[in-house]
């Protein structure tokens, strides 16, 4: 299996998404205001869509939601992977339901993977299938 | 409710040719480096006369102002060519018979004064995050005042400082000053101020660099006339500009409380005054937009609250912020009233807090909506560009960031969508009535579109780099039409194909808000020269 190893598996999809550049947040206004303090940020989402037992499923759309409160959207690039920066660390990420969507298909099921409950900025990698209609 | 002031009304002089008044100019253009000059425009303003008319030359160097335009009489000449200036002739009379006059141009001694903010930031040295502080200078001068300074780093801090606390609606020609001081890490200015230090005067007479210019137009670039018109006084800072049915055209100024309104075929101005409600705050509003009913609705920046002019009475309403919203760094910057109709509920920002508001009408209050409540606190937002659907859901530019946020009318819950190219500060937008959202990703130099149907985005790319567009509007045809405070050029793009125009303009122009009318045929795009106290008209001939 390609991803047995956990770590490995979460290095591989970070440098296919280029978690690490993301993560260093947007322009800022006045004189270049990066926002250098990313203590308050909670873990980022990441993973694929697949169809289910098959390939990668581009340009489909994921939601990262939390009830009632709002939700991030993305879309998954060429070979299917996504990537959502994330929450705020006062936010669960057990709160988070991630979905994901495409014309022509359903969603199968989700996966979520186990993490370090303990790291708070820990990305959480959560699979996504879907099966076609 | 305080009702509008018919502050003044202010006739400018009439040149549009009337019937049986027709003049034809035509000519050449020339240069001793080049012989037969394309791409360089010539414009031609009356003696006494707000109205100056552009065009360009094409590729053997002739133009042709169109049948029609110029009256009888004497214009001065002007050309624009970058690293030339006009040697002769400086004006021409205009009598009965047709006139044809040849241009010559001499090499410019000073290129410097020449160059826009998007050739400044071409030729500085540096690197892209020494060099994106400076998009924000561009709010309120050009990048010349600074290239041509003698600070050192040293120099520099202060002068940065001082700045830091003039209110974003702030012109040369009217500086207002933030009644709430805004907190401005030292460490931040000193690196801007070390880096200014190695691109100005500071170390000698001359720039330590090249300085590099865009190509002039060419092709279908130059078939196009453009007209200016000068707004009486040069403090007027034309933010949003939009035409009614009539065909007028209507314009927040950016730093006085007036609302503009021109008659192009005229030349006949108007000002609307609005009521001063906090004394000693900057003046000045600026999203300008319509509701359903045709009335204009004003974000009324450090003035707070929403100027609501009814276009058939010519009368203002206010809906100031209650007390509870209000203070010293309060500052209202975008309305969006389109579908208030439905709800009775209108959308606006607070930039300070850098939240939504929206007001309803019924009860006249605000509720503060912080749409990012849930994402990572210490992050810079800033909801700034609004669009509302049929049913007055908002959509919304994080220009702080690199989000577009949906706000749904109903249920107040928020969808936040990133954008594919990150740090991308999308800033103005419109939705069209395909419910496609068309705008700006101001840092990213791109123009974006989101479909809210398919919840997907797609981009392309300015052509001319360091453009920073500011806005852009989707056309009849389909086409783009987009302009910024950096290249004074303004950009017409098929996202079909990927071609583009780029029409330059004649003189320095510092664009926000842009609009085309669909009405003419070929379409016509309008814009204020925020800095230049000039309405803008771009005609293209094809």
């Amino acid at each position: 299996m390609m991803f047995d190893c956990g770590w490995l598996r979460v290095a591989v999809v970070a440098a296919c998404i280029g978690i690490v550049p993301t993560l260093s947040h947007a322009g800022g206004v006045g004189f270049g205001e990066d926002d250098a303090n990313n203590s308050d940020d909670g873990p980022s989402y990441f993973g694929f869509v697949r169809e289910v037992d098959g390939p990668g499923v581009a340009d489909a759309k994921v939601t990262a939601a939390l009830k009632d409160r709002g939700a991030l959207v993305t879309r998954t690039d060429i070979m299917g992977v996504y990537k959502i920066p994330g929450f705020g660390k006062d936010i669960n990420p057990d709160d988070v339901a991630i979905t994901c969507a495409k014309d022509g298909y359903v969603q199968a099921n989700v996966q979520r993977r186990p993490r370090d409950p303990s790291d708070t900025k820990d990305p959480v990698e959560v699979e996504c299938y879907l099966k076609r209609k | 409710m305080k009702r509008f002031l018919f502050a003044a009304v202010v006739a400018l002089a009439c040149c549009q040719a009337g019937a049986g008044d027709v003049r034809t100019l035509t000519g050449s253009v020339t240069s001793g480096d080049e012989g037969a000059m394309e791409g360089v425009l010539v414009s031609a303003q009356q003696t006494g006369s707000p109205i100056t008319v552009t065009v360009v030359s094409d590729e053997h160097g002739r133009f042709r102002f169109p049948d029609g335009r110029l009256a009888a009489g004497h214009y001065a000449l002007r050309i624009r060519a970058v690293g030339y200036e006009l040697d002769g002739p400086q004006a021409v009379e205009l009598g009965a018979a047709a006139s044809d006059v040849a241009l010559k141009l001499r090499k410019t001694t000073d290129l410097a004064a020449q160059l826009t903010n998007s050739e400044w930031f071409m030729s500085m040295p540096g690197t892209p995050e020494q060099k994106r502080p400076l998009i924000e200078c561009m709010s309120c001068h050009t990048f010349e005042r600074i290239v041509r300074s003698t600070y050192d780093a040293e120099a520099f801090f202060p002068v940065l400082k001082r700045m830091a606390q003039y209110a974003n609606n702030t012109t040369q020609a009217r500086v207002q000053s933030r009644l709430a001081e805004r907190e401005v890490h030292d460490d931040l200015v000193r690196k801007l101020a070390g880096y200014l230090a190695t691109v100005n005067l500071s170390s000698g007479p001359t720039w330590p660099y090249e300085l590099q210019t865009l190509p002039r137009p060419k092709g279908r670039a130059t078939r196009v006339v453009i007209t200016e018109y000068d707004l009486p006084r040069k403090t007027i800072a034309p933010h949003d500009v939009r035409t009614d049915a009539q065909g007028h055209v209507w314009y927040s100024n950016f730093v006085e409380n007036f609302l503009g309104e021109l008659d192009p075929k005229s030349g006949a101005h108007r000002e609307y005054a609005i009521p001063v409600q906090k004394p000693g705050s900057p003046t000045g509003a600026l999203d300008l937009e319509a509701d359903g009913d045709g009335n204009l609705w004003l974000a009324m920046m450090f003035q707070t609250g929403l100027a609501k002019f009814d276009m058939a009475t010519k009368t203002f309403q206010l809906f100031p912020v209650q007390a509870a919203l209000d203070n010293d760094a309060a500052q209202q910057s975008m309305v969006m009233p389109r579908a208030s109709g439905v709800d009775g509920k209108v959308w606006s920002n607070e930039v300070a807090k850098q939240s939504i508001l929206r007001l309803d009408l019924k009860t006249g209050t605000y509720a503060l909506i912080d749409p990012f409540k849930f994402l990572p606190k210490g992050r810079l937002h800033a909801p700034y560009g609004m669009a509302a659907d049929r049913d007055n859901n908002l959509y919304f530019m994080d220009f702080a960031d690199e989000n577009i946020g949906r706000i749904d009318a109903k249920t107040g819950a928020t969808t936040i969508y990133p954008t594919p190219t990150p740090k991308s500060r999308p800033r103005r937008t419109m939705l069209d009535d395909q419910g496609r959202l068309w705008f700006t990703e101001f840092a990213a130099n791109k123009l974006g579109l989101f479909d809210t149907k398919t919840e997907s985005f797609k981009e392309w790319e300015v052509p001319t780099p360091h453009t920073y567009p500011y806005d852009v509007f989707m056309d009849k045809n389909g086409e783009l039409w987009s302009g910024g405070m950096a290249s004074d050029r303004v950009l017409r793009l098929d996202p079909q194909s990927g071609q583009s125009i780029e029409y330059l303009l004649p003189r320095p122009t510092n664009i926000r808000r842009v609009f085309v009318d669909n009405s003419t045929n070929p379409v016509t795009f309008w814009a204020g020269n925020n800095h230049g106290a000039e309405i803008l008209r771009v005609e293209p001939l094809d």
